[in-house]
């Protein structure tokens, strides 16, 4: 498709009085990798429930694919919430089968051998059949993946997903995460480590639901105006920036 | 009715199924509680005239329990919010639910029934198939309600305290220890609104007085409408709370 995967115009959501998302305005390329960077209460989860379809905008609008996030395009949406979010009682291969069915993979076969090649792709072959009560939180985590993209979505949300993995599984996971974007998959990735903006070609720096800063990692390090600077200080110059900005308004 | 709800449905029996514990209370409390009222109603003649209302009760209870149970906990795992996203929509998720856990409410029935028929020994009238329709409608109902209010439990202890809120009142005012019509004017009324007091009257209506589905019309066509009443609320209840 051509044109941006989404689209977000002078985003607003309050729950009550409570002003969560504050005027946002965010356009994602097509195949990026784009990440949602910002501490607990920035608004990123908020945010990625909105452009799921799962909240509905105070004012403002989204376009996902080119049309608002409804059912109708459900099927080109991966997502993958911050708790893993996944049936206990049944196995590995059983939940995910149950996300290809619902993400409307009708035909058994073919369903079953994507099955089967997500459970590769995840390192999870030899606990295919163990119910996700026996798994450890990495593995959760992994299984939850699976479940988001089994259905080779073109645009797919992740919401924390690296959070409480061990370092070579978060190095696994990047390594996927970029693979899926070389495909040419449009990938949104809320994070609040300064370790997975890195691995992200796009980033928007969120605080009290504004976008305080955005562009690519190196863009953003180089709008500190130090060739040294980190995206640590990246993101606190563009606080900075917001607070004056804020105490001349 | 689409496929979804078959898929959420054979979900939901497999889940139950693959966690033998659940299984093997869903067999087994259904008989402690028929031994019990077998054993402290002595009398053979009031036996057979409480039998039928127990039934009806029971399959209220358990299913509000079960059902209530399972969706609270779709909603705290954040299952249901996965589901929300996805292309299926919020009915299909209510009544692959019921599909779902009807079959557990109605093997409940059939336990309690045959131990009831052939260890305490009671009399009955009326066709058993016609007998588990109508027990099929009070497990639909008991699913909805049971949807319905998990919609407005955080956790599983505000879930059990709905039981002395919605099932047990309807115990007390439908008929099952005091005849409808010697309530108090109020409760009388109130009885009037309850699912269990039409659940009450039509089995006994079946069971002791061998009438057919067909003769208790009246009750089965208000069960029928409370169902669809509680089927659309509870599909309504499912947008996701934050």
């Amino acid at each position: 498709m051509t044109g941006p995967a989404i689209t977000v115009n002078n985003l607003t959501f309050n729950y009550g009085n409570l002003k969560v998302i504050d005027g946002m305005t965010l356009e994602i390329a097509n195949g990026t990798s784009y990440g949602l960077l910002g501490p607990n209460g920035a608004g990123k989860t908020t945010l990625i429930r909105l452009m799921v379809g799962l909240l509905k905008p105070t004012s403002g609008s989204i376009l996902c694919l080119g049309k608002p996030p409804t059912r109708a395009i459900a099927e080109n949406i991966g997502y993958m919430p911050q708790l893993p979010a996944l049936y206990s009682e049944i196995s590995v291969e059983q939940n995910i089968d149950f996300f290809a069915r619902i993400y409307g993979m009708k035909d058994r076969k073919a369903r079953s051998e994507r099955v089967k090649d997500i459970i590769k792709v995840v390192d999870l072959w030899d606990k295919r059949k163990t119910q996700i009560i026996n798994l450890s939180g990495g593995m959760k985590q992994r299984v939850s993946l699976a479940c988001a993209i089994v259905h080779q979505p073109p645009l797919i949300f992740l919401d924390e997903p690296t959070v409480g993995l061990d370092p070579e599984l978060r190095v696994h996971f990047w390594e996927y995460f970029t693979n899926l974007t070389k495909a040419g998959h449009t990938l949104v990735i809320s994070s609040h480590t300064f370790d997975d903006a890195a691995h992200c070609q796009q980033l928007a720096f969120l605080r009290t639901g504004r976008v305080v800063g955005q562009g690519s990692p190196a863009a953003l390090r180089a709008a500190t105006g130090d060739k040294d600077a980190s995206l640590e200080d990246a993101f606190l110059y563009f606080i900075r920036q917001d607070e004056e900005r804020k105490d001349v308004r | 009715m689409s496929g979804n709800t078959f898929t959420i449905a054979q979900r939901v029996i497999l889940q139950v199924v693959r966690d033998r514990r659940t299984i093997a209370l869903i067999i087994v409390a259904p008989l402690i509680i028929a031994s019990i009222a077998g054993f402290s109603i002595p009398d053979k003649t009031s036996l057979d005239a409480f039998s039928p209302a127990i039934l009806a009760t029971l399959i209220l209870f358990f299913g509000f329990l079960i059902t209530g149970i399972s969706f609270l906990r779709e909603r705290t795992q954040g299952t249901l919010e996965r589901l929300l996203a996805s292309p299926i929509s919020k009915m299909d998720v209510v009544a692959g639910y019921l599909l779902g856990l009807l079959g557990f409410a109605l093997l409940q029935t059939l336990i309690m029934f045959f131990y009831m028929v052939y260890v305490l020994d009671i009399n009955y009238s009326g066709n058993l198939w016609e007998i588990l329709v109508f027990q099929a409608l009070m497990g639909i109902n008991a699913v909805c309600l049971g949807t319905f209010f998990s919609a407005f439990a955080r956790n599983e202890f505000q879930m059990i305290q709905f039981i002395p809120l919605i099932i047990i009142p309807q115990i007390f005012v439908s008929g099952l220890f005091i005849p409808v019509d010697q309530l108090p004017v109020v409760l009388e009324w109130v009885s009037k609104f309850l699912p269990l007091t039409y659940g009450v009257e039509g089995i006994r209506a079946m069971m002791l007085q061998g009438q057919s589905l067909l003769d208790i019309g009246k009750d089965i066509w208000i069960l029928v409408a409370y169902a669809a009443g509680l089927l659309i609320l509870a599909s309504l209840t499912l947008r996701q709370k934050s």
